[in-house]
């Protein structure tokens, strides 16, 4: 008999320990401020985290194959002012100025796609590159000053107005959050996906897809990002060059924080939301408890750091314990 | 005589609630070989790890030269005279054999004067040592692996170890390799040095070590003198019961032709002009030493480097697999060599790697159908007997026998017509190859065409119905199951004089 190694559970998931956390941040918020807790601020916080929730959503099928995507953000401002000029200059209906940008968008992400699996390059310098790309390419379409404006009020209820008693953009992000958590954990591409984060080589071997499928996350990053512009220019009503300046990285904070390994296969969709209602939440409530807006970002480090030392510390502590057993007796 | 060089008595140790060590006595002497045998599992690792201190004993004493050396920590270990060779050398690749050594044996601050003639003088001395003339300006990347072992004993000797644990280290190595170490371990065995020896090869046993002690479950069942042993004992001391037939017979005579390859190679991979039939319900063992084309053959045939040349023919039909993927849909399946980084993701559950090779007959759609999934593990789990926490345990969590099982299971779940085996049993314990060679011959028994690449002699001689000889990238010879091991040596290593040996 071989002894059955003992897999050492953690007492606490961390999507639970993350939970607790939200939950910890909106009582405080509620005692520090007045207006937190109120209908108006939760539809707020919501418009507000719709946009780097979309991307930390797609980002989650990015990362779980041991890849990432750092154009994210700048292919939101290519795809604003991509969908600003196609409205005002090419005279598109808004909704189908919408459509064609979501192509555009995807047609980026093949960009990203095609170098990554196609050329078998890292996605962190290809998505480095794309990431100064995509922003050129905004500012140049702009030529850096050019701003859209005065859209219709039919396309400003997307991003500014309620359906069915919550804000419009919350409806397509929870359809969006859905979809992704039911590929992510329900079919055999989420599962291949994992396969490819966790061992590379091992997925090539099990005769996986494995370009195809590194191809689709990548265009199905650039969708989504695409998407979160059109809501972007909705909430905001106008459509700039450096709109979601720094988004990708929020994205990305939000998916480690949400227990995604950086290193792939290890992960959750519910985890990568819990992981964007702590940064939203602590984003708006520092506002409301009257706090300079640094605080935010020093406590948004601290909170990533916490989580990700909560995650290795328990294991590193185990492991030491177990390593000072008691001397034989003699 | 005088007092042994290493005693343990009563060492007991727990994981966990895993008891992997219950009280093993055991004791080493100068200028023995000391064979030290068990089932993965059984407790070598774990009592190795006790003697090089990288493990503390719950329980038991330890003495080194008759004087009680307490618990033992990795320094304490080697200041007195203890090293162990692993199977992978853990040498710097990228510096010379001289600067290897001198890292671990050279003391002093991190500002003080090199001399270099004196450190390439003491390498080049260590080398001879071990019997292996080499440069000591090379760097260790170029060596080959029996050669960094050799520098790994050279180390351990400069180190002035009198007490070398070697942790299979012919797993990887050739016939001829093993030879030269062997030679090596009996000259340290001469110089005075005890030598604690693991090994999964019996043969390896009967031809080097003085004493052999075998571990099962934790205890040692006995220590006895190597002369006088034989092979079934030996065997039935391990297993704790009688194997009777090592190498199951074939039931039926092979079928058609499932597979034909002609002419095929791929130039960059050194593979060239191979030419053979595989039949319905045949094994046919590729034997060869490393380095002859074995692997990359397979890896033509997986899609992994496609063929630039020749033809494969599956159920007559031309086939030209370009990717793994491609492969397996026309009916190929690979057991790769390196199991944990190729054959069975460790860190996904048993069950998801036994599914991972079937998701589309599976889960037509593409949606997950977790009832499915565990059915087919549980399923594989009792037909292959496959030990584990349940069919959601991590495939890393299991023994490499166990693990070899269900990468087993990620092909047979694909309903493979030919299946590439390539070292199947390598680093698998005595109990689990039994059963993995009969699970071979079952499938073969069913019409399965299989191709065995093994470097287990006995195992490629014994299972296979016909054994193809690959030499220098092409198929030399085809042999009769059966043939004389002197046989196949002499094709796989080009001449006839080596064979008399």
């Amino acid at each position: 008999m071989s002894p059955s190694p003992t897999v050492p559970r953690p007492a606490l998931r961390h999507e639970t320990v993350l939970l607790a956390v939200v939950v910890l941040e909106w009582l405080c918020f509620h005692a520090l401020g007045p207006r937190f807790g109120t209908l108006e601020n939760s539809f707020d916080l919501l418009r507000h985290s719709a946009e780097i929730g979309l991307l930390a959503l797609a980002m989650t099928p990015v990362i779980l194959t041991g890849g990432i995507d750092l154009s994210v953000g700048s292919l939101l401002g290519l795809c604003a002012v991509l969908f600003g000029k196609l409205w005002r200059d090419a005279g598109l209906d808004p909704a189908a100025a919408a459509g064609c940008t979501l192509v555009l968008g995807a047609l980026a992400g093949g960009l990203n796609a095609t170098l990554i699996a196609g050329l078998r390059l890292p996605p962190l310098i290809v998505t480095l590159g794309t990431y100064s790309l995509f922003r050129g390419l905004a500012e140049a379409i702009t030529r850096g000053a050019d701003t859209f404006t005065n859209f219709p009020s039919a396309f400003l209820f997307l991003g500014q107005e309620r359906w069915l008693g919550l804000p419009t953009q919350a409806w397509l992000f929870a359809a969006v959050a859905i979809a992704v958590w039911l590929l992510v954990h329900r079919t055999t591409f989420g599962r291949a996906c994992r396969a490819q984060g966790f061992a590379p080589e091992g997925a090539r071997y099990a005769g996986l897809p494995a370009g195809r499928q590194l191809a689709a996350v990548y265009v199905l990053s650039g969708t989504i990002a695409a998407l979160a512009a059109v809501i972007y220019t909705a909430r905001l009503g106008q459509a700039r060059a450096d709109a979601g300046t720094g988004y990708e990285l929020l994205a990305i904070t939000a998916v480690v924080l949400g227990g995604t390994s950086i290193f792939g296969g290890r992960g959750s969709v519910h985890g990568t939301l819990l992981g964007v209602a702590a940064l939203a939440i602590l984003n708006n409530g520092l506002v409301h408890a009257r706090q300079p807006r640094e605080v935010a970002g020093l406590l948004t480090g601290a909170l990533l750091l916490l989580a990700l030392a909560a995650g290795t510390g328990p294991k590193l502590w185990a492991a030491r314990r177990a390593r000072a057993t008691p001397p034989p007796s003699p | 005589m005088s007092a042994p060089l290493l005693e343990l008595r009563r060492l007991t140790k727990s994981f966990g609630g895993a008891r992997a060590l219950r009280g093993v006595d055991f004791d080493l002497r100068a200028g023995e070989v000391h064979a030290l045998l068990g089932e993965n599992g059984a407790g070598k690792s774990t009592l190795i790890r006790i003697v090089t201190g990288a493990h503390r004993p719950d329980g038991g004493t330890i003495t080194v030269d008759g004087r009680p050396a307490g618990p033992l920590d990795p320094r304490t270990a080697q200041r007195l005279g203890i090293a162990c060779i692993y199977q992978q050398p853990a040498l710097f690749p990228d510096l010379s054999i001289a600067e290897n050594l001198a890292l671990r044996l050279e003391t002093g601050g991190p500002l003080r004067r090199l001399d270099w003639p004196a450190r390439h003088r003491r390498a080049t001395t260590l080398l001879a040592r071990v019997g292996a003339p080499l440069d000591p300006r090379r760097e260790v990347r170029d060596l080959s692996m029996p050669e960094q072992q050799l520098v790994e004993i050279a180390c351990a000797l400069g180190a002035g170890a009198r007490i070398v644990i070697m942790d299979e280290p012919t797993a990887a190595l050739t016939q001829t390799e093993q030879t030269r170490l062997h030679g090596v371990v009996r000259e340290l065995r001469a110089q005075g040095t005890g030598v604690i020896y693991i090994t999964h090869r019996l043969e390896e046993i009967f031809a080097l070590a003085d004493r052999v002690t075998v571990l099962r479950d934790g205890e040692s069942v006995g220590t006895r003198p190597a002369a006088g042993l034989t092979e079934p004992e030996l065997i039935r001391l391990m297993v704790g019961r009688e194997v009777a037939q090592p190498y199951p017979p074939a039931e039926h005579p092979p079928g058609d032709a499932v597979l034909r390859v002609r002419g095929l190679g791929r130039r960059d991979a050194g593979v060239r002009d191979v030419s053979f039939d595989l039949h319905a319900g045949e094994i046919l063992g590729l034997a060869g030493l490393v380095g002859a084309g074995r692997t990359e053959l397979a890896r033509i045939l997986f899609g992994l480097t496609p063929a630039d040349a020749g033809t494969i023919e599956l159920r007559g039909r031309i086939v030209r697999p370009r990717s793994p993927r491609e492969a397996v849909q026309l009916g190929f399946a690979y057991v790769p060599e390196d199991r944990r980084r190729h054959g069975v993701i460790l860190d996904l559950p048993l069950a998801h790697n036994a599914s991972l090779a079937s998701h589309r007959r599976l889960f037509p759609g593409g949606w997950l159908r977790p009832a499915a999934e565990r059915r087919l593990a549980e399923d594989f789990i009792r037909d292959l007997g496959i030990r584990c926490g349940g069919p959601f345990a991590p495939a890393g969590s299991l023994s490499g026998g166990n693990q070899q099982k269900v990468a087993l299971a990620r092909w047979l779940a694909t309903g493979p017509q030919v299946l590439l085996l390539d070292e199947p049993t390598q680093g698998v314990d005595i109990g689990a190859k039994a059963e993995i060679h009969r699970l071979i011959r079952g499938l073969a028994g069913q019409g399965l065409a299989v191709l065995l690449i093994s470097s287990d002699l006995p195992e490629v001689i014994g299972m296979s119905d016909r054994i193809g000889v690959m030499r220098g990238g092409t198929l030399t010879t085809l042999l009769p199951g059966g043939a004389a091991p002197d046989a196949v040596m002499a094709a796989a290593l080009g001449r006839a004089t080596e064979a008399a040996r």
